[in-house]
């Protein structure tokens, strides 16, 4: 947990790139999910911030 | 050969045999179905219980590559008896064969394209790939990322803007049209495998040429590219497979001119409803050679399944 | 004994060398990739930006003289609050995760089985998948005759197991069967992916890791969560990501089989779209629809290269 922080706080790949992966995952869900269409409505917007992330963060140093 | 203790045992690989084949019998049902219910005449198709045995027709062939039309018994006696085989299935059915049926055009059209847009996206792919592996290409990896992820986007929603500017350039319904979208969706494929395949080709064979005065194009079309050959051929069925089975582009794009046999073979049907024998005789016909190149592809269908990226 | 020209190119760096005789490098590597990023731009990306900008108005191609307005973001709003549009999601969710589920089970075991190097399981391995290689939608159209009620072969099979009535169930005309009806054909055709990956997973892992464990008494029990399981898991992440995203986008099987009926009850997202831009022609609106799906599309793209990265250094 420490070393993910730190490798926010640094700007490293892997955690970005996690936290990239798991927008990306939980905005696929909200899209699918039968549960409430509010959450229909916004998941767009989490697959994009996701998606967006985690082109820019894969370009970060290791 | 050594003993090992993790070997599994004779009994195991009996019963792992055997599930595997009662699955693969299974699974390869449907399509010995489709193989017999073309040989079947209309009324052995939709007969219950399915008949397992039955007498061998070619009506399904017959249907599948004529139109016929029906004439009243009288019109029918007085065109004297049938002169060929196939006018003789017909007439049974108090009908006569007036030309031939759409089926060979959408099948040749599937042939002209696929075989067009697979020879371009290997041309392109081999170059590219070429490139990608041995050069210093800027942004390579984001290059390569873009042109995996265009393969993945669904096909509806990329047809949209494709059909709009196909009107707008008059390459709606046109062979050259298939053939490039066909090409650009392949081109991904065979850019990834290719790349695979000539990253495991050593360098040192091309800078041996290199100093041996040959240039880099030399180098390129004397030493690789026969080193790469198996590797292209595999590649080039890959694209060829998915050209020949492609729908969506062809049932949206597609009409008339440059339709494949993908949405045509559907839309067969007879005087009475659908007709499946020829439905089955044409997915038959169009089935049959791609499972000859899975069988000559099986060493490197993994690698085509996975974009290059798991070997055997 | 070597002339002088040849000493001094065999005493150049390669990378020199290959400069000083025909074209530089850079420019084969520009040569090379240009037409490929080219024809990308052209079939690709260029439509990729017109949909976005289509997207934003209200065109609709069935009537070209309309003026064609700016609509901002009302499309994306109209689809996101839809309830049609969630429910066609809601079935692709019901589609992918059995379809997924029943793959990787049964690909899995198969990969298993197949492993144990029976005789000539090379033979049977080529002959299961067959099916996968085969056009969707050719033999989605075949399927629906095999599960006609009472003639079809699926029917009379069942009937066979279970001794109901071969006439008194359609698979794909009854709204409780259809989903079924489209996650068997969807199976039955692509259970040999996940089984060949699943395959170049299992015999990724090396025979000694096995002995070291026959050493140290591990059950086979054991041994297949320990070291089975684990060590074919990125081949197994690889397949799932890779059939979610190909039956995310499903289209030529389903349409073939059932055209989104009953009712709605099949009609994935793909098929929606499809009503919407090419029988309704709503462009505006179902250019918006695509991006979506695009973004969506894009992103899991991004976790599977990922995927794949991982699986490649093994």
């Amino acid at each position: 947990m420490k070393n993910f922080l730190n490798g926010i706080l640094h700007l490293r790949r892997g955690p970005w790139e996690m936290l990239a992966t798991i927008l990306i995952a939980l905005g696929v869900f909200m899209l699918m999910q039968p549960f409430a269409l509010i959450l229909f409505t916004y998941s767009f917007l989490v697959t994009l911030i996701g998606t967006v992330m985690f082109i820019i963060t894969s370009h970060f140093p290791e | 050969m050594s003993y090992s203790i993790t070997e599994p045992s004779s009994r195991q690989k009996w019963i792992a045999g055997g599930l595997v084949i009662a699955y693969a019998i299974l699974t390869l049902l449907p399509l010995a179905w489709i193989i017999a219910t073309g040989f079947k005449t209309p009324a052995d198709a939709i007969a219950y219980p399915p008949k397992v045995l039955f007498t061998p027709s070619l009506e399904g062939y017959v249907n599948l590559f004529t139109s016929r039309s029906r004439v009243t018994p009288e019109d029918l006696a007085a065109l004297g008896p049938p002169t060929t085989w196939y006018d003789s299935i017909v007439r049974q059915y108090d009908m006569v064969i007036t030309g031939a049926s759409r089926y060979g055009e959408r099948f040749l059209n599937s042939v002209i394209i696929g075989f067009g847009s697979t020879f371009l996206s290997v041309f392109l792919g081999t170059i590219a790939a070429y490139a990608f592996s041995r050069f210093k290409v800027p942004l390579k990896d984001d290059l390569l990322f873009f042109i995996l992820s265009t393969r993945m986007m669904p096909p509806i929603a990329v047809a949209i803007p494709i059909f709009l500017m196909y009107r707008q350039l008059g390459l709606s319904d046109t062979h050259l049209g298939m053939i490039l979208l066909y090409t650009a969706v392949n081109l991904s494929l065979s850019v990834w495998l290719l790349k695979g395949f000539i990253d495991e080709i050593p360098i040192e064979y091309e800078e041996a040429a290199l100093i041996d005065g040959y240039t880099r194009f030399q180098a390129f079309y004397k030493v690789v590219l026969p080193q790469a050959a198996t590797g292209i051929a595999s590649t080039a069925i890959f694209c060829l497979i998915f050209a020949w089975n492609e729908y969506a582009f062809a049932v949206l794009l597609t009409s008339g001119t440059a339709q494949t046999a993908p949405p045509f073979i559907p839309t067969i049907i007879g005087a009475g409803g659908k007709d499946w024998p020829a439905v089955a005789a044409g997915a038959t016909l169009f089935l049959l050679p791609i499972m000859v190149f899975t069988i000559l592809l099986r060493k490197h269908l993994l690698r085509g399944i996975t974009f290059g990226a798991v070997r055997k | 004994m070597p002339d002088p020209f040849q000493r001094a190119a065999l005493a150049t760096p390669p990378k020199l060398a290959h400069q000083i005789r025909g074209l530089s490098d850079r420019t084969i590597a520009w040569l090379f990739v240009a037409p490929t990023i080219f024809l990308l731009l052209a079939v690709n990306i260029f439509p990729l930006i017109w949909t976005i900008r289509l997207s934003l108005t209200n065109f609709r191609t069935n009537r070209p003289n309309n003026a064609v307005e700016w609509v901002g973001i009302e499309n994306y709003r109209k689809i996101l609050t839809n309830p049609d549009t969630w429910a066609s999601l809601q079935a692709t969710a019901h589609f992918l995760v059995w379809t997924i589920t029943l793959q990787v089970l049964i690909g899995f075991s198969l990969a298993y089985l197949i492993n144990k190097k029976f005789r000539s399981n090379d033979l049977w391995t080529t002959l299961i998948v067959l099916p996968m290689m085969l056009s969707p939608a050719v033999v989605g159209n075949f399927w629906t005759f095999l599960y006609q009620p009472q003639i079809g072969l699926f029917n009379y099979f069942i009937a066979f197991l279970t001794g109901a009535d071969p006439a008194s169930f359609s698979m794909i005309g009854e709204v409780a069967l259809a989903p079924w009806a489209i996650i068997i054909v969807d199976t039955w055709m692509w259970t040999p992916f996940v089984m060949l990956i699943c395959l170049a997973g299992l015999r990724s892992i090396p025979p000694s890791i096995y002995e070291a464990a026959e050493c140290d008494r591990a059950s086979k029990w054991r041994q297949f969560w320990t070291i089975t399981l684990p060590m074919a898991l990125p081949f197994l992440m690889l397949a799932v990501l890779f059939r979610g995203i190909e039956n995310f986008k499903m289209f030529d099987l389903v349409v073939q089989l059932t055209g989104g009926g009953p009712g709605a009850t099949t009609q994935l997202t793909s098929i929606d779209l499809k009503r919407e831009a090419f029988e309704k022609w709503r462009t505006g609106y179902a250019s918006a629809y695509a991006v979506i799906l695009f973004v969506t599309v894009f992103g899991l793209a991004s976790i599977y290269v990922k995927a794949l990265n991982k699986v490649k250094d093994r």
